[in-house]
């Protein structure tokens, strides 16, 4: 390979998506070189687009409203944008040509909702034998099962698959996993793993092949162990606060400043020793035998926990966890969003980004991907796409349309370009990422 | 071909995608999820385990009147598909075995991390660490609570007045990891078609779950200056928008969309006689998150008579976004795992006949064949003969 190609150069993937659990899997691709082209609607915009920016919601942004979410770096960054109202019938020949010359189409939209649009597994199939169709519906693509037509989106799926009863603390109701959804990201992951391997099948095979990827089941699929102790022992699992039957003692303690934290895992004995040098140096702790295995440390969880939280209500999270890690004990600081963006570590790997886009042109941030790859490096080109961004570009190079033809397209209402090309935006907070080194200082 | 008892005889069949690809997995907590699926797709996953056996084989919960190293159920869940063999790390059958293969995956140590860094592979090397193979906390340790507390996942779950919490019991950080390892190996079989070569892949799980972090949000909280805690279980943007308690246990609703509102509204009012909620106002979101108090409460009034499957299965029917918050318990009977043929029948010696999570996804037929998670150092002569290693390496 080039210096500068990247493993997925040349791979095209049509992407019909909303919100996370498709996007995020696009966006994986997108980093490794695909051609990932998104179909938008201006009747029914990505989810994502409509959260738009808080300092948007003015009458001279309206226009470039749905260009201004946070979250479309976050999902979208490296993917080209074609507007193309479906519901059109001219529109839909225009996605299906591009489908016709794609390798994989990619939509996490209820299969009911692509059936409806015409974009089905059966129809695109035929339309191209080599297309890998990978669909992320809540509860698959199966019309016989009972849960076919149930409505479930990201947040109302970790309730739904079991991790919700097991997020808090006993002696309280389920804390739940509510201000994001693993779910979604997990389905991501698992259409990436999936991907891969239907790509590997066409190498082999010369066929493509339809993936139905039902959220529910995904992420079912880690609780195995507990769903075994189930059938087995009877014993149906659930929170624990922070802690587990196999380190102790392990949680999160409460630090110096406002709501400000440590997590700590003691995972061995030798650890347990070093921890225990470092709460009391008089050595007492340490030799103290009812301590010395785990069993012993898990039964006396609450005096532990009551030491250790002694120990770091005294100290910065940050000074906490140096001072642990550094007698080897396993602690860092929890993130919140403002102490993450300046990580130590994820400044080392460049994980916050400001890349160019249409609409942000002096960059806008996002974050990376975690799979580094030494020899043929990922890379962000630019941030998301403006709505209808790439509409006459991918038209004319995939769907192999002429600029008359898009003309028309474009006139009838089938197909849009972006709005209000000229207005360009700035984030509020483009000082901050100067500071850090994140953009260059156009002034 | 395997003729061990542990694999059906269609193990490595050329109808699956990844027959005939040789993984030596030497990792510990964090490739196995995934190195499990792969296997069921064809790729022959060694577990290159320690003496002492691999780390999942040490974890509670066990099989009734079992120990280690066979009885644990991770290991009997995340050990399936794959062959065991035991050496230590620097022994001549561990260096064959890598040379072999065509990926291997570690977990290195907090010393030996440098000389993974500096190494350039012929094979595809995953390095999973817990913060990566460089920078100044690049010999720090971890853990997966560790994980979501450096990732941003933590700081937002929970409830703002007891410390956050995790997903820790279910090694959900260490499984997110596992996906980017194997996804990052997938990527580098992919360019070693166009190269030839292998490389190194360096993944680590702050990264692997920061991915998981955008609602969390950077991004989010630069661009609205907003701060964003624990708001315990339900979100500070509308109502209803969380759990709520009903007869035998919890319900999640969450409502954004206004005809989901309208069909909720109008089931609450019927339930209820509360009528008030039909007030047109209250379609929408902020309107709603004004008047939380009263949503909450007239929710709660619609579900506290009610079964989490009732409610979940009258909501559905009306059109309306209710889950139950469910347990694996629930998941054991649910109809639709039942009808999908989810969990598949397996034997374990030790364990016992059991069911366990089949297929998450399916793709063409055939791809995914089930076998059960092997003894310590089961296959040591087989994989020996079928991939050639010297006598003297198994001395």
């Amino acid at each position: 390979m080039d210096a500068g190609s990247r493993p997925f150069d040349g791979l095209r993937v049509v992407e019909l998506s909303i919100a996370i659990a498709a996007p995020s899997c696009g966006r994986m691709l997108a980093y490794f070189g695909a051609d990932v082209m998104k179909l938008e609607s201006q009747q029914h915009p990505d989810v994502a687009r409509l959260f738009g920016s808080a300092w948007a919601r003015t009458p001279e942004l309206a226009a470039v409203f749905t260009d201004t979410s946070p979250y479309l770096p976050e999902m979208n960054a490296n993917k080209r944008s074609v507007g193309l109202n479906l519901k059109s019938p001219a529109a839909l020949a225009a996605a299906k040509a591009l489908i016709a010359n794609a390798d994989v189409f990619l939509t996490n939209y209820s299969t009911p909702a692509v059936t409806d649009l015409g974009l089905d597994a059966d129809t695109l199939r035929a339309l191209n034998p080599r297309l890998i169709y990978a669909a992320l519906p809540a509860f698959g693509s199966d019309p016989d099962r009972p849960y076919y037509e149930f409505i479930s989106w990201g947040p109302n799926q970790a309730p739904l698959v079991g991790l919700d009863e097991v997020t808090g603390f006993p002696d309280q109701e389920p804390a739940g996993v509510a201000a994001f959804a693993p779910p979604d990201y997990f389905a991501g992951l698992h259409a990436f793993f999936g991907l891969m391997t239907a790509l590997e099948h066409r190498d082999r095979t010369g066929e493509g092949c339809w993936l139905d990827l039902s959220q529910f089941e995904i992420t079912v699929s880690a609780l195995g162990p507990y769903a075994l102790d189930q059938q087995l022992s009877g014993e149906v699992v659930t929170r624990s606060g922070n802690r587990v039957g196999w380190y102790a003692p392990q949680g999160v303690y409460r630090c110096t400043g406002e709501d400000r934290w440590v997590a700590v895992t003691v995972q061995d004995d030798g650890a347990w020793r070093a921890l225990a040098g470092v709460l009391d140096g008089s050595g007492a702790l340490a030799a103290d035998a009812s301590l010395a295995t785990m069993a012993g440390r898990h039964a006396a969880h609450d005096r532990l926990d009551e030491l250790l939280g002694a120990w770091t209500a005294t100290r910065s999270p940050e000074q906490a966890a140096a001072e642990l890690q550094e007698a080897g004990v396993a602690a860092h600081a929890v993130h919140s969003p403002e102490t993450q963006l300046t990580d130590l570590q994820l400044t080392e790997y460049g994980w916050y980004q400001a890349r160019p886009s249409f609409r942000f042109p002096d960059g806008d941030l996002l974050g990376s991907c975690a799979m580094h790859l030494a020899g043929t490096p990922g890379r962000w080109d630019r941030g998301a796409p403006s709505m209808g961004e790439h509409t006459a570009d991918a038209l004319t190079e995939v769907a192999g349309l002429d600029a008359e033809a898009i003309g028309d397209l474009v006139d009838a209402g089938a197909a849009f370009l972006p709005t209000a090309p000229d207005l360009k935006l700035h984030r509020p907070y483009e000082h901050v990422l100067r500071f850090l080194g994140l953009q260059e200082d156009a002034r | 071909m395997s003729t061990t008892p542990s694999h059906s005889a269609s193990h490595g069949a050329a109808t699956q995608p990844w027959s005939g690809l040789r993984v030596v997995d030497e990792g510990g907590l964090c490739t196995a999820y995934a190195t499990r699926l792969w296997a069921a797709l064809g790729a022959e996953v060694v577990v290159l385990e320690p003496p002492g056996g691999h780390p999942y084989r040490q974890l509670p919960p066990f099989a009734p009147g079992t120990t280690a190293p066979e009885g644990s159920l991770w290991w009997a869940s995340f050990g399936q598909n794959k062959r065991s063999v035991v050496a230590e790390a620097n022994s001549e059958l561990a260096v064959e075995l890598r040379r072999r293969a065509d990926v291997v995956l570690v977990e290195p140590g907090p010393d030996e991390r440098r000389a993974v860094l500096e190494r350039t592979p012929d094979n595809v090397l995953v390095a999973v660490t817990p913060f990566g193979l460089r920078g100044p906390r690049a010999n720090w340790q971890g853990s997966d609570l560790v994980a979501w507390a450096a990732s941003g996942l933590s700081y937002v779950t929970g409830f703002p007045d007891r410390p956050p919490v995790a997903l820790a019991k279910l090694n959900f950080a260490a499984h997110v990891t596992a996906m980017v390892a194997v996804g990052g190996a997938m990527v580098a079989l992919r360019a070693r078609k166009a190269t030839g070569g292998g490389q190194l892949v360096d993944v680590s799980m702050q990264q692997a779950n920061a991915m998981l972090s955008p609602e969390a949000g950077v991004p989010l909280v630069l661009d609205d200056g907003v701060h964003r805690s624990r708001s315990g279980n339900r979100r500070t943007v509308s109502r209803p928008f969380g759990l709520y308690p009903c007869a035998d246990g919890f319900v999640s609703i969450i409502i954004v969309q206004p005809a989901h509102w309208n069909n909720l509204a109008a089931w609450m009012a019927e339930a209820t006689g509360m009528d008030a909620v039909l007030e047109p106002a209250f379609v929408d979101l902020a309107t709603r998150w004004e008047a939380s108090e009263f949503i909450d409460a007239t929710t709660e009034m619609l579900t506290m008579p009610l079964t989490k499957h009732e409610l979940f299965v009258e909501g559905q029917r009306r059109n309306i976004p209710i889950t139950p918050v469910n347990t694996v318990a629930d998941l054991a009977v649910d109809p639709h795992l039942e009808a999908a043929g989810f969990w598949r029948e397996g034997d374990h010696p030790v364990v016992g006949p059991h069911r366990h999570p089949g297929a998450p996804f399916t793709g063409a037929e055939g791809w995914w064949h089930w076998s059960r998670a092997p003894l310590l150092d089961e296959h040591r002569h087989d994989v020996a003969s079928r991939w050639d290693i010297p006598d003297t390496a198994l001395a």
